[in-house]
Order: structure tokens, then sequence, then C-alpha cells
């Protein structure tokens, strides 16, 4: 899968499982940052990660542990779409 | 109460994900109760359950047990065909007891062992009333939401007040189930008790020694007769009644007599009413500890006559799945009825003399009927029957 449809698939997983609403989504860049707290982002919080990640291991049927630190990935929409895109073209 | 149809059937079993797998392990007499993989057992009595086999869908950041429920939760509404608009005004009512405890068990052991400072993540789903938040969450039913815990009966229980729940009109459908994921604390405290057969557990046989555990996950949708008509679904047969009583006798053991037992049966028939006499089968608690097949038989008797009903274990197939006994078994109870097939009791060789009722040994029977009870009793003596009838 491209980054660009991963990107699609994860402004949907917003909307349907973290509740975000629809109109906020369209707004959404790939620099777009995520955790709560860093300048611009969307503010996720420990919850809300531990609910996208459920939610994206599940549409693209790829495992991501935790031994590893996962934080780089999660810093904005660019770092998680090219590592999910990355992880499912192994698949 | 007003009988209730059951429309849809979800089930995740140590036969495999699905109400196929189950209905064919169990009519077949298939034993599921294996070497426990999930948990370390060195030096226990007993290092035998039936857990459910690889491959359960959902990401492994879910509990073991919130995978089992939302599995057999989806399968359960798919089967009914109740569209994503409909579930709006379901009502989702869960039996559980363990909750997310394997996973909080190892985050545990994690921290306090190997010294390690592990994610604390596990600890979202621990509570028993995880289930219902993700299996409600997923699947989009924002109807009234509620979590039964009433120990080896909360399956069961969860049946009987989503009945309640439609009958009364107060909601259009539900979906009721229960869920219990192998433990660590459930396997140990059930040694301790030495309540567990090394060997894979045999109801009602004068040679039995105990439970042997298992895990799982079943739902049923629950609707009105005339809604589940008016739209042609199909109908699996009725939820016709309940009785639910408490032993307010012993904290683990049951009261000897089976007097709460009994008046468990009779009050499901009452409510149902239907006589003694019009009931073919009975899916036992059948537990295959000393007492409890000993005293459930007793209060059989008392209910039925001797010898009057047939009677079999789902248990000597699957084990003791604890708050989804109840509607693994209910489950059995609809399709037994369903397919007019009483499922056996596996294993049994030698029938205890103070049972007293033909138990179906080894291989299914055909025999058809209108009515049949299953019995859920709980630690504590919390005693659930429900009371199904077939479809017309």
């Amino acid at each position: 899968m491209e980054a660009k449809e991963v990107f699609d698939e994860l402004k949907t997983i917003l909307v349907t499982r973290l509740k975000f609403d629809p109109r906020q989504a369209v707004d959404l860049t790939l620099e777009t940052t995520m955790p709560k707290g860093v300048d611009g982002s969307i503010g996720l919080d420990s919850l809300d990660f531990i609910e996208l990640a459920i939610a994206i291991e599940e549409r693209f049927g790829i495992v991501m542990d935790e031994a590893g630190d996962l934080a780089p990935h999660f810093a904005s929409f660019d770092t998680l779409s090219r590592y999910i895109a990355s992880r499912t073209a192994g698949a | 109460m007003k009988s209730v149809a059951v429309t849809g059937l979800g089930v995740v079993s140590p036969f495999g994900t699905g109400v196929k797998a189950f209905w064919e392990g169990i009519s077949s007499g298939s034993c599921a109760i294996r070497p426990i993989t999930l948990i370390d057992t060195e030096g226990f009595r007993c290092r035998i359950a039936a857990e459910v086999p690889a491959g359960i869908a959902g990401s492994g950041r879910r509990s073991r047990a919130d995978r089992m429920a939302l599995a057999a939760a989806r399968e359960a509404l798919d089967d009914a065909g109740i569209a994503r608009a409909e579930r709006a005004d379901a009502a989702l009512i869960v039996g559980a007891v363990g909750g997310g405890m394997l996973e909080t068990e190892a985050w545990y052991w994690q921290r306090t062992r190997a010294g390690a400072a592990p994610m604390p993540r596990a600890l979202t789903s621990c509570f028993p009333s995880s289930h219902a938040d993700v299996v409600g969450s997923a699947l989009g039913l924002g109807g009234p939401r509620e979590t039964i815990v009433t120990a080896c009966s909360s399956g069961a229980g969860s049946l009987a007040l989503a009945a309640d729940l439609v009958a009364d009109g107060v909601v259009p459908l539900a979906i009721a189930g229960g869920v219990d994921a192998l433990t660590r604390i459930c396997f140990m405290g059930f040694n301790a008790l030495k309540l567990l057969d090394p060997v894979p557990c045999r109801p009602f046989d004068r040679e039995r020694r105990g439970m042997s555990l298992g895990e799982g996950a079943a739902f049923v949708v629950l609707e009105d007769p005339q809604r589940a008509k008016s739209r042609r679904a199909r109908i699996y047969g009725e939820l016709a009644g309940y009785g639910m009583t408490g032993d307010a006798f012993h904290v683990t053991a049951p009261h000897p007599e089976g007097e709460g037992m009994a008046r468990a049966m009779r009050a499901a028939l009452e409510q149902g009413g239907v006589a003694p006499a019009a009931v073919g089968y009975v899916n036992a608690h059948g537990t295959a500890t000393l007492q409890n097949d000993r005293i459930e038989a007793r209060a059989m008797r008392a209910v039925f006559g001797e010898g009057r009903v047939l009677v079999s274990s789902t248990k000597s197939m699957i084990g003791h799945t604890m708050a989804a006994a109840g509607a693994l078994e209910a489950v059995a109870t609809v399709l037994t009825l369903l397919n007019e097939l009483v499922p056996p009791t596996a294993r049994l060789e030698n029938l205890d003399p103070e049972i007293g009722f033909d138990c179906v040994p080894h291989a299914a029977r055909e025999v058809a009927f209108e009515h049949a009870i299953s019995n859920s009793f709980g630690f504590g003596g919390q005693n659930v029957t429900l009371l199904f009838r077939r479809a017309a």
C-alpha cells in the first residue's frame, strides 16, 4: 500500500475510531503532528495512541512490537504513513 | 416474562472460532481438553485445560478475552442480520469474571520478577467491564450496557437480564453472552482448592475427580418475537423463562440438598408456564466435582422426578469456561432443540449410581423435544436456569 493511501485510511480511523470531527480530518496534512503538547498537533494522548495502534493493527494486519521504540513513527502523519506502508510492503 | 426469540448465535470455543466448529465438536463428543500452553503449569497437580486454539481475530493489543468476546459478538450480530443502524438501540449484556487478568498477570510478573518496566497498556483492559466497552464501541451498540459478575453463572445471568429488557419492551433487541479467558489466578486457585482433575474431567462418572478449566465466549441475539417475524429473521428458538436464586449457604459449596438449584429450575418453568413433564433435556452445570454433580442430580430429581429427563454436560468436552459457560451452554441447548440431537457426556464410563439419570454417554442421541433447560451454578450458590423452547 502507498503512503498516500495509508494516510487516507488513517484519516478514516481518526473519525470512526477516535471520534474526531470529520471536518477536522479534512484539514489534516502529512505534516500534521500527533502527540499532545507538540506544536500544531491533533493532540493525541496515551489512550488515543492505544486505540490508534489497535485500529492500525486490525486494519493493516501488521503487528507493532512494543519492545522497539514506536514514538518516532507516531510523530506525524507522514512518519506513521511511511512506517505502515513499509510494513505492509513486506507482507 | 414473555418469550423472546433467539435470532443470532456467535461462539469462540476450544473447538475454534464459530458456531459451526462448536456444534461439530460437542455433537461428535470430541474432547478439547489438552496440556496448557498459555501459562506455566510446572509443579501443578493438574496441567490441562481446554484452550481456544490460535487464530482469534483482532489486534494482540486487545486482551485475549476482549478478542474472543468481539469475535463471538460480531458473529452473532452478523448471523442475525442486524445492520449498523439497528444497533443504536440494542442492549449489550456481558457475563464476565476474569476480564483482562491474563495480560494483567503477565504485566505484574514481568514487573516484579523480571525487574522490567513493561508498558502499562495491559491494565486498561483488566476489568470485567472492559468486554462490554470494547464490544459495544467496536460494533456500535448504543443501548443499555451491563456486566454481570456472578462467578460461573455470569453468562447465563446475562441472557436472563437481556431477555427481561426485550420482553418488557425496554429495547427491541439485545445481544447477551459471556466470556472468560484462562488465567493464572483461576488455574492456580482451583488447583489449590483441589477441584481440578489431572486428567480430562468426567462429569457424572463415579471415578470423577474434579473439573477441567476451559475458556471461550458466546453471544446470542435476543429479539421481540413479533419484530423477528416481521423482518423474517431466522428464529433458532425461544428463551421462554429463567430462574435465578441464591443459596445463602457457603462461599464455595452448594447447599447439600440442592435447594437453591431446584428453586432456580422451578422458577424458570413457572415463568415459562411449562410443566416439568414438558421438558426433555437438561444441559447440566455438570462440572464433574464430587459435590456439584451429586447435588445437581438431587435437585433435578426433586424437580423432574427420578430419571425423567436426559442430562448431559458440555463441560466434558470444553471444560468449565467460567463466565462463558452459561452462554456457551445456552447456545448448545438451543442447537440441541433445533437439530433434535442431544450432545453426549464424553468419557462417561461408569455412571455414579447417585446420579440416577441417563447422561447420554459417549455419543449424541437423536431426540426431539419441545423444551430444554440449561443450568449454571456459580460459587456462593448463585444459581441460574434458562428455559428454551424449540422454534415453532
